[in-house]
């Protein structure tokens, strides 16, 4: 469910954050759905369950997911007002970072990768 | 706050008129999993050792569980386990009898977990101790650590000669003992990416001084890799605040730098009407770079 790189340089905490996050804004998490728990989770990548935990803690404070009681987390089932756009972009920001570099390595113009991306999306939204 | 379960306070060691530890401040807290990393030679060795009062320091001290370390007493070393990189092991024994012998030292051995993971980790426990392979015996030296749970764990190079499927089964019982809140484990290894999954808490041991210690998440947020491209020649003696290591050439500029904040790239970008694309570094880039 979640790609896990504890490599990379960005904190293993981060990137479960993130990837949950999206997600959940994506809606391909419903509200109600039951997340893996800490250890399961912690298990299946062999990273310290402390690492997971700090994410999970750190979604509930965001009010992403919350906690039940002697059950694993779950997505908030609270309909939560929508982030506003720009919060929702700003998320985006990385990826985009990224893509546009290679685009400029690889001497893509902005026009062909706007296509890309645009073929991408109807892919995506099917 | 708990109190911390090791305490180190300006440890000085000179050994041949050089200071093989110097100046060494730490505390090690119930619940962290802290791993030492170091180059050969750095010091790690030497300073897991005198954490644990086996060497005098020429300054400074070390408590643990709040006991001068160099006088501790018989209830605090129970609850110490301990791998010395040079395994202690009776090579003329077995398996079995050389963990009959640490048992004995313990009240409270748990002999159920050493069965299971004598098991899964397919230790030989019938043949002598000399006869096995350096791996198989250094998973003999673990279990004779951690049989008695103790408190605070100290591996110095638990992992060197253990194949990946070992070294991950080794990893998973660091989360176990990790699980009790209450348990602290050290362990330097030279294998980055377990120390990637498994550390909490990083110790870089440079030169015999604690060069980083923190978070290991905190680590990661704060040393990244900038790439600077301008539109004209970058000055040679551009310096970026807190760069550890600068490459220049002609328009283009690679510069390492820590306590990494997002406005830093704005304010590169205007000195030097410059893109700043940000690269995040992994531990062992990180490594490499902190011995530029």
């Amino acid at each position: 469910m979640f790609v896990l790189n504890p490599q990379s340089g960005t904190p293993i905490y981060r990137q479960l954050v993130d990837q949950v996050t999206r997600l959940i804004s994506g809606g391909q998490l419903t509200p109600g759905t039951e997340l893996p728990s800490v250890r399961e989770l912690a298990e299946l990548h062999a990273v310290n369950p402390m690492t997971i935990s700090k994410a999970y803690t750190l979604l509930e404070t965001e009010g992403l997911l919350e906690r039940q009681r002697g059950k694993p987390m779950r997505v908030a089932t609270r309909r939560r007002n929508q982030a506003p756009l720009a919060q929702r972009l700003q998320q985006l920001e990385a990826a985009a970072a990224e893509l546009a570099l290679a685009a400029r390595q690889l001497e893509i113009g902005k026009k062909e990768l706007l296509t890309l991306v645009g073929d991408q999306w109807e892919k995506e939204n099917g | 706050m708990a109190d911390p379960t090791v305490s180190v306070r300006d440890l000085t060691t000179w050994r041949d008129s050089k200071a093989v530890l110097d100046s060494i401040s730490a505390d090690v807290l119930p619940g962290d999993i802290i791993g030492v990393l170091g180059k050969n030679g750095a010091g790690k060795t030497t300073l897991l050792e005198t954490l644990l009062g086996f060497s005098r320091p020429d300054r400074g001290s070390v408590a643990v569980f709040g006991e001068d370390a160099l006088h501790l007493s018989a209830a605090a070393k129970a609850r110490i386990g301990f791998l010395p990189q040079q395994d202690e092991l009776f090579g003329m024994l077995n398996g079995r009898q050389q963990l009959a012998i640490v048992a004995a030292f313990h009240a409270h051995w748990d002999h159920a977990l050493i069965e299971r993971l004598t098991a899964e980790w397919t230790v030989p426990l019938t043949r002598r101790i000399d006869s096995l392979s350096v791996g198989e015996r250094q998973k003999l030296g673990v279990l004779a650590a951690l049989g008695h749970h103790p408190d605070l764990l100290v591996l110095d190079e638990p992992v060197a000669s253990l194949d990946p499927i070992a070294r991950r089964q080794f990893l998973q019982q660091l989360f176990a003992i990790g699980e009790n809140e209450r348990r602290a484990v050290l362990f330097s290894s030279h294998i980055v990416s377990d120390l990637e999954r498994a550390a909490n808490k990083v110790w870089i041991v440079k030169d015999g001084r604690l060069h980083w210690q923190g978070e290991l998440d905190a680590l990661k947020e704060s040393v990244v890799r900038l790439h600077i491209r301008s539109r004209a020649p970058l000055p040679a003696n551009l310096a970026a605040p807190n760069a550890l290591a600068t490459r220049i050439d002609g328009n283009t500029a690679m510069v390492t730098v820590t306590q990494w904040q997002p406005a830093l790239a704005d304010t590169l970008a205007s000195q030097f009407d410059a893109r700043i694309d940000v690269e995040g570094l992994g531990l062992e880039d990180i490594f490499l770079e902190l011995h530029r």
